[in-house]
């Protein structure tokens, strides 16, 4: 979500948030059922376009975030290429087994990752919070009492942030020293998360009563500040990724990168 | 006069408490009226606010029997912490948020916002600021807004400053001067100093939330006082009378002994993420030397000691008894710490534990560390809470045992991070005279204070830090004349924080 990143407004913030949402949902369901490589890999240079060029971030930051994609394509594709089924054997060591098909379906799976990265941080990137919370609200009825828990939930962040250096900072001038190991992890584990956890109830608690004192109830009905409605925009995204699709799938048939159809092991 | 709000016959008791808070009280207020609750901590003042406005038990599930409770027909409550009133991360949206509740047509909320805003005081180039830079004042003041909102004919105001500086202090006391003057007002508050003008009947707890006392101001402080001192509560003229009573009193200017050169600062300089946050160009720091910090919020004062115990990156030369020390474990040797909020440095399941646990660190002998121990509880009067968990004891045992686990090693420099902040008077006239103890036994005290009566009273020193650097170092007394001085060029009516308390210290002087 954006917190307190800073960026330039574009088209895709003006979406209606719950559309969006809806959209990447169901964007993301289909995805599981792309088995062409070449469509997949299309598909993500698509949707690359709206992450470079139109969630309005410095291209710094955009990079920066861009360093965890790399990461989630060697793990989500080096295991299904070591490991995974197939016919036409590249290379063999031990338990490691690399085949055409295997590797083929290894980047299969790391570019997949990568177009679901691509999806949800565009959509985190042009969709504040608030916004998405309050078109809940009005498009999906989603009721107050859950969407202003959040909202208040998304205040405390940067408060148990500081906390948390505070935290640091007095258990090394107690001179806590960790073990190390599973060991280790447990004591740090509980060392944080008590007082972090006991003040945040405690707030958590007294933001309640605020709430109520200031007449926040779950039976009434309520104005809104934010109207949200639909625009053109949300039309211009959906035909954006219709076009994306499209032509995913004519430039798979006319200029395929490699001539496998479908990744999944069948022999 | 017609009451606007009251209860019966109220009993009422905290699930897991053996006693009942209250036993067959009964209050009621009239429109129009100034009330002041004050009472020791745990007295049930908040929970008092809360029965007369419902929140209890309408919000806040607490078993209660009363014959009667009448709630104002439209109220609203300031609470103390700036940081758990508002649900929202922006200004306009934290005040749409109320409107929303009223359902006021959208239309209209962008102007009675405005409005609001207007009525404590704040403006804003755009109504859509983040919440989170703004200074504590200002976010109680929006809180103020915020109930304004709510266009309430009684305000229940729950120590609205506690977690405020002078600075902030000043402000929101000011405020609420302002937008309540045709308002019924039920305030609690232990700093009364800055709102006893503006009351007109003053209602005195005990700890049992027993009624002692209930009549105007004057009665009160007139017949008593004495009871206000027993529960810590901040009257005016509260210093005075302690320094009246007080033994140490003679010894605090007394001339310091041969100066042994301990801490030596020179070109020092603190880092945070790369960017210089604060910046010493010299300093000598001696034994038994009573150093305040003093300066505004975010000028760096914290960051100075933060940088002094090695949390963060420095520069420069900084060296310890002719050492230089590189390493947070090196310098804990010679320094110990005491952080603001003292929950943050518990880190043991008992009182004891915590004494204990820096010494078994560094391999004392169990007969060694028990006797140590004992020696801190008793000194520090926690020997009747050993075996609690730290998160139960009271505000100011809380506090006393920080300032121990701290002590225990007997470090020669103590570290202090406003260590008074939000406690009451008689909890911090405690802390004060155990640290001068301390201080009498050769150890040295830097300290980061608001308060200019400890400034006054305590300090052999003063340090001023301005934007990131120390820019005054000099004896309370040259700190006062100079201030004194400044506060004459400047404007009266625009006096700083400081000088306002220093000229109203000087006139009780006289």
């Amino acid at each position: 979500m954006t917190m307190e990143l800073s960026s330039q407004v574009t088209w895709l913030h003006k979406i209606n948030p719950s559309f969006k949402f809806v959209i990447i949902v169901i964007l993301f369901l289909g995805l599981l059922f792309i088995h062409d490589i070449n469509v997949m890999v299309n598909l993500m240079f698509g949707t690359l376009i709206l992450y470079v060029c139109f969630t309005g971030h410095p291209w710094k930051r955009l990079l920066l975030i861009a360093i965890p994609f790399l990461l989630i394509f060697i793990t989500s594709s080096t295991s299904m290429i070591f490991f995974g089924k197939g016919d036409v054997t590249w290379f063999k060591w031990g338990f490691i087994h690399i085949t055409e098909e295997s590797f083929f379906r290894g980047v299969h799976l790391g570019v997949r990752g990568i177009e679901f990265a691509l999806l949800g941080v565009t959509f985190a990137l042009t969709t504040r919070p608030v916004y998405l919370f309050y078109s809940f609200m009005q498009q999906l009825k989603l009721k107050p009492k859950y969407a202003y828990s959040f909202m208040a939930a998304i205040r405390l962040l940067p408060i148990m942030i500081e906390e948390l250096q505070t935290l640091r900072y007095a258990l090394k001038i107690r001179g806590v020293k960790h073990h190390k190991g599973l060991r280790g992890l447990y004591e740090r584990l509980k060392f944080f998360s008590i007082p972090l956890l006991a003040q945040s109830i405690r707030r958590a608690h007294r933001i309640a009563v605020a709430m109520e004192a200031k007449r926040f109830s779950q039976t009434s009905k309520r104005t809104y500040y934010y109207q949200l409605g639909f625009s053109r925009y949300d039309f211009l995204f959906v035909v954006f990724f219709l076009l994306i699709i499209t032509i995913s799938y004519v430039a798979m048939i006319y200029f395929p990168y490699v001539d496998i159809h479908d990744v999944r092991y069948e022999g | 006069m017609t009451v606007v709000t009251s209860v019966e016959n109220l009993r009422l008791k905290f699930p897991g408490s053996n006693s009942l808070l209250f036993r067959d009280f009964s209050l009621s207020v009239q429109k129009g009226e100034k009330v002041l609750i004050v009472g020791p901590s745990g007295s049930g003042k908040s929970t008092l606010l809360q029965v007369l406005t419902g929140l209890i038990p309408d919000s806040i599930e607490v078993p209660i029997k009363t014959d009667n409770v009448t709630t104002p027909s439209s109220w609203g409550f300031l609470f103390q912490d700036p940081d758990t009133q508002f649900c929202m991360p922006y200004v306009d949206e934290e005040l749409a948020f109320v409107l929303e509740n009223l359902q006021i047509p959208r239309e209209q909320m962008e102007e009675r916002i405005k409005a609001n805003l207007d009525q404590v005081g704040l403006s804003f180039e755009d109504i859509h600021t983040s919440i989170q830079t703004l200074s504590g004042g200002m976010k109680q003041r929006l809180a103020i807004a915020s109930v304004l909102a709510l266009q309430p004919e009684v305000l229940f105001l729950d120590e609205p400053t506690a977690l405020l500086d002078p600075e902030g202090t000043d402000e929101v006391w000011k405020t609420i001067k302002h937008i309540g003057e045709d308002k019924t007002l039920i305030i609690v508050e232990h700093n009364i100093e800055k709102i006893v003008d503006f009351v007109d009947r003053v209602i005195l707890l005990n700890e049992h939330g027993k009624l002692i006392a209930d009549g105007t101001k004057d009665y009160i402080f007139k017949y008593y006082t004495d009871t206000l001192r027993e529960h810590g509560i901040w009257y005016p003229g509260v210093w005075d009378d302690y320094l009246a009573n007080s033994s140490l009193k003679q010894t605090y200017h007394e001339e310091k002994d041969s100066h042994q050169e301990r801490i030596c600062l020179s070109e020092f300089t603190g880092f945070r993420r790369k960017e210089k946050k604060i910046e010493v160009r010299k300093a000598d720091i001696h034994s038994k030397e009573w150093i305040a910090i003093i300066g505004e919020n975010g000028a760096g004062k914290s960051t100075l000691l933060h940088a002094l115990m090695k949390l963060i990156k420095t520069k420069g030369l900084y060296k310890i008894n002719g050492q230089q020390y590189n390493k947070v474990d090196e310098v804990t040797k010679h320094l110990s710490f005491v952080f603001q909020n003292p929950e943050f440095q518990f880190i043991s399941n008992s009182v004891y534990d915590e004494i204990t646990y820096s010494l078994s660190q560094e391999n004392w002998n169990q007969k060694e560390i028990d006797k140590r121990v004992e020696e801190c509880l008793d000194v520090y009067n926690l020997s009747k809470v050993k075996t609690n968990h730290p998160y139960q004891l009271s505000l100011g045992q809380k506090r006393r045992l920080s300032v121990a686990s701290a002590m225990v090693r007997q470090q020669p420099f103590l570290l202090l991070d406003e260590p008074t902040f939000g406690q009451d008077a008689r909890n911090t006239f405690d802390i004060l005279e155990q640290l001068e103890a301390i201080r009498l036994q050769g150890s040295t005290i830097l300290m980061v204070t608001h308060d200019m009566k400890i400034v006054e009273n305590f300090a052999t020193r003063v340090w001023e830090i301005r934007e990131g650097k120390l820019v005054e170092d000099c004896t309370p007394n040259e700190w006062i004349k100079r201030s004194a001085n400044s506060l004459k060029i400047t404007d009266e009516g625009r006096s700083n924080d400081n000088g306002v308390k220093l000229s109203s210290n000087l006139v009780t002087q006289n």
